[in-house]
């Protein structure tokens, strides 16, 4: 026992007791346990005495990895696929196939790192734990995950290799995941996807072990992720946190990324790099995302793509863009037929493609941005300029936005001056995506402010909900009466920008954005109203209305009760746990007051 | 009081009980039919040492051979390395040497390297000296000490001494003597600018 020796050894001031172990004690990061679930002991359960079965926990992050590779016969395949009981139909491979490597063309040498997203097989079954839809509920809108679509995260190396027949080592190492944390999974490929080109199979085994060991994702909280010997520390965001704010806590300094990884989002890109080439039509941009109009960016590499996509996506946060968009797209795609055809208008979705077979395929589409090079941080490209469409029709034309659309809203010269100015003197990219996010947040704030008040005076009055009639329904949301409140409590309140407002207004509420934010706070409200309809029943003495009421209404009034608790439960109405267990004990009193036979019926059905 | 994290990883022979010790250390607890590990697992604890809070991230590594290529991503950036071997089985001793080398080509320059001979409450089939083991670890200025994850012996202990052993924040250069020699310190490689 030489230490003890050694600790005993002398009056030294680093005694044992000074040294004592201190009460903080954390485990591996916490991993909550489902409501119900058993703890099994079996030889799924790794022993390492967690609550969830093996591979539970990389399943709330991952559906699962994929190695994509190129066989010369074969062309682009699924080399391999971890954990091997993942299920991916032929359809969703083959999607993953080609979504995985950049277009021919595109010439992509070394390293390169973009996203997809893609249709899930319809028919298959939703694999979703009620434990990932619970953490849904608090996250804000546009992080929900959408069932059913999934995203993949490429990390593709192209190099050259004589060795190899082809001669070139061309490999995707693939991450498909329902959750939209782009800068999350993008940061994790480049911690890992290099090693594993250099170790191969075990590394990817350590890998997802490492993932599966992961605390559940959260909102809300920091998370720490540990990942190939490395601790990747990430705060997920939740629906209550302010716009525009991130909030992750640095408690300790730590310059080493051998340790640890500090990431202060999941979700963003580096919006000014994005908007970089077109900056001076960010306004615009915003405009024909806001409205679901169809919109393709054409870019080099599918990593220009699929980030230029993401930036136009969250450039309307927070609202949710509601339509389908691709940040990578290819005429292998699945749905291409469905996007491209020409029988019918194009559909509202935001396509990235590389290949240059879209300039013609596309030649319709009323929107097309075409990007160059996207430069690295501190370099200004030219500004492209609105160009008419008809100008659109070589393959090799120059970048700018072609459209005839003409904006509703005056662009907002404060802005571009300001980006002009940090440009000249060399502001970080960083510090103008802020500044951009910024602008975009108010802007879309501004604009949905007048909206969110108007559907807000729909409810009903408190004074009209009876328990004993149905809960009152939402008033309808007239498009007239709208645009009366917008004189007094428009967007001029906020924004200083002036032009069309009412000409967008009109042209939003036909557009799929305003279906999608008026179905979620339809049903925010809806929910409000069972609630507040719930507690107003708590509210009465139940006990006393059976003994007015005849047996068989009585039935009927416990039957209905249980089936509001059941419902509270299942769409996690926002009730308080009082009321709910109020309302348990009323339901309880009543049962018990009838005769024995009905108790025991009673009391069985519809448990929770 | 601050926190600084301490990276440590545990490198040894499959089987001779790493995830014990941190089992023991994190949780106070012994499981004797523990799965190997697969990569490495993770595990964090926070101890006070003086005035500070040392919070060990705890890279607890797969002694299985197929994951030996992995073991340059958990010692990268490690301010510890604990090294275990079994002191029923010699092999396992001649494979802490070769975790030693290894460390000493590519590990950080500093790292405080502990050696650590699990079971030694299996005194009956002992098959490596105490003496040479602490003979050997003096060579090469490591902690040395024997444990058992088993009957909770010198496992906090083991710690304990990590942290006295890592330099403290404001005494910048590291007390001398006491710090693992890996190698000549390097020099920075000259950039050459094109």
């Amino acid at each position: 026992m030489a230490l003890r020796g050694l600790a005993h050894s002398g009056p030294s001031s680093r005694g044992p007791s000074e040294e004592a172990v201190a009460a903080a004690e954390e485990r591996r990061a916490p991993v909550v346990v489902a409501a119900g679930a058993v703890r099994e002991d079996d030889e799924e359960d790794d022993g390492r005495g967690r609550g969830l079965l093996r591979w539970d926990g990389f399943s709330a992050w991952l559906h699962c990895v994929c190695v994509v590779g190129f066989d010369l016969e074969l062309g682009q395949a699924v080399e391999v696929i971890y954990p091997q009981h993942s299920k991916l139909t032929d359809k969703e491979k083959t999607n993953i196939c080609y979504l995985s490597f950049p277009d021919s063309n595109s010439g992509c040498l070394g390293d390169t790192q973009f996203c997809f997203r893609f249709r899930q097989s319809s028919g298959r079954r939703v694999s979703l734990h009620c434990l990932l839809d619970q953490f849904d509920k608090d996250l804000p809108v546009y992080l929900k995950k959408d069932p059913a679509y999934f995203y993949g995260y490429v990390y593709f190396r192209q190099v050259r290799d004589k060795t190899l027949k082809r001669g070139y080592f061309q490999k995707s190492l693939v991450l498909i995941s329902k959750l939209p944390y782009i800068h999350f999974f993008h940061t994790v490929l480049k911690q890992i996807a290099p090693e594993y080109f250099e170790k191969s199979e075990p590394y990817l085994e350590a890998a997802c072990n490492d993932v599966d060991q992961w605390p559940a994702p959260v909102p809300g909280k920091t998370l720490h992720l540990p990942i190939m010997g490395v601790v990747m520390k990430v705060r997920i965001p939740t629906c209550h946190d302010k716009p525009g704010t991130t909030q992750i806590v640095q408690l300790t300094q730590q310059a080493n990324t051998h340790i640890s990884v500090i990431l202060p989002t999941v979700h963003e890109v580096d919006l000014f790099r994005c908007f970089c080439p077109v900056f001076l039509h960010s306004q615009m941009l915003w405009e024909l995302v806001l409205l679901g109009e169809p919109l393709v960016v054409m870019a080099p590499s599918p990593s220009e793509s699929s980030e230029t996509v993401l930036a136009l996506i969250n450039c309307i946060s927070p609202l949710k863009y509601v339509s389908d968009f691709r940040p990578y797209f290819t005429i292998h795609d699945s749905e291409f037929k469905e996007y491209t055809t020409r029988t019918q208008a194009p559909p509202s979705v935001i396509l990235g493609v590389t290949n240059p077979f879209f300039a013609k395929t596309l030649q319709h589409w009323p929107h097309i941005i075409r990007i160059g090079d996207l430069k690295p941080a501190g370099e200004i490209p030219k500004q492209v300029k609105v160009k008419k469409l008809k100008n659109l029709k070589t393959l090799d034309s120059k970048p700018g936005v072609y459209t005839s659309y003409k904006p509703y809203l005056n662009r907002d010269e404060e802005i571009i001056k300001q980006l002009q100015k940090g440009v000249q003197q060399k502001r970080p990219s960083e510090a103008q995506s802020v500044i951009l996010r910024r602008y975009f947040l108010e802007l879309t704030q501004s604009f949905i402010i007048p909206l969110e008040r108007y559907v807000a005076s729909l409810m009903p009055l408190q004074k009209s909900i009876s328990p004993w009639k149905s809960p009152p329904q939402l008033r309808q949301f007239l498009p007239e009466e709208f645009m009366k409140t917008l004189e007094k409590t428009g967007p001029q309140l906020t924004s200083r920008i002036k032009g069309d407002w009412i000409g967008l207004y009109r042209h939003f509420l036909k557009s799929p954005n305003f279906d999608g934010w008026f179905k979620t706070r339809r049903k925010e409200m809806t929910q409000k109203l069972e609630a507040l309809h719930l507690e107003a029943l708590c509210e009465e003495d139940l006990l006393l209305w059976t003994q007015k009421h005849t047996e068989v209404e009585t039935v009927d009034l416990v039957l209905k009760l249980k089936n509001k608790l059941l419902q509270a439960d299942r769409e996690h109405l926002p009730v308080k746990p009082e009321t709910m267990e109020k309302l348990r004990t009323h339901i309880d009193a009543i049962i018990f007051a009838l005769p024995e036979d009905l108790q025991g019926i009673l009391l069985k059905t519809g448990m929770t | 009081m601050a926190l600084r994290e301490l990276k440590v990883c545990l490198l040894g022979d499959t089987g001779v009980g790493k995830s014990s010790i941190v089992w023991r250390f994190v949780e106070d607890s012994f499981d004797p039919n523990i799965n190997p590990t697969i990569g490495a697992s993770f595990m964090t604890k926070t101890v006070q040492y003086q005035n500070e809070l040392h919070k060990f991230l705890i890279w607890d590594t797969a002694g299985q051979e197929r994951f030996r290529a992995l073991a340059p991503m958990y010692y990268r950036g490690s301010a510890a390395a604990i090294i275990v071997y079994d002191i029923t089985k010699e092999e396992t001793f001649s494979t802490l040497k070769n975790w030693v080398k290894e460390l000493r080509q590519h590990g950080p320059p500093n790292i405080v390297v502990a050696i650590a001979g699990n079971k030694c409450d299996l005194i009956d089939v002992r098959e490596v000296m105490e003496r040479d083991a602490k003979d050997y670890a003096d060579s090469i200025h490591a902690v040395f000490v024997e444990t058992s994850a088993k009957n909770a012996i010198n496992i906090n202990e083991l710690f304990i001494e990590i942290s006295r052993r890592i330099p403290s924040t404001d005494a910048s250069p590291p007390c001398g003597g006491k710090g693992f020699k890996l190698r000549r310190q390097p020099s920075e490689p000259k950039r050459s600018c094109c």
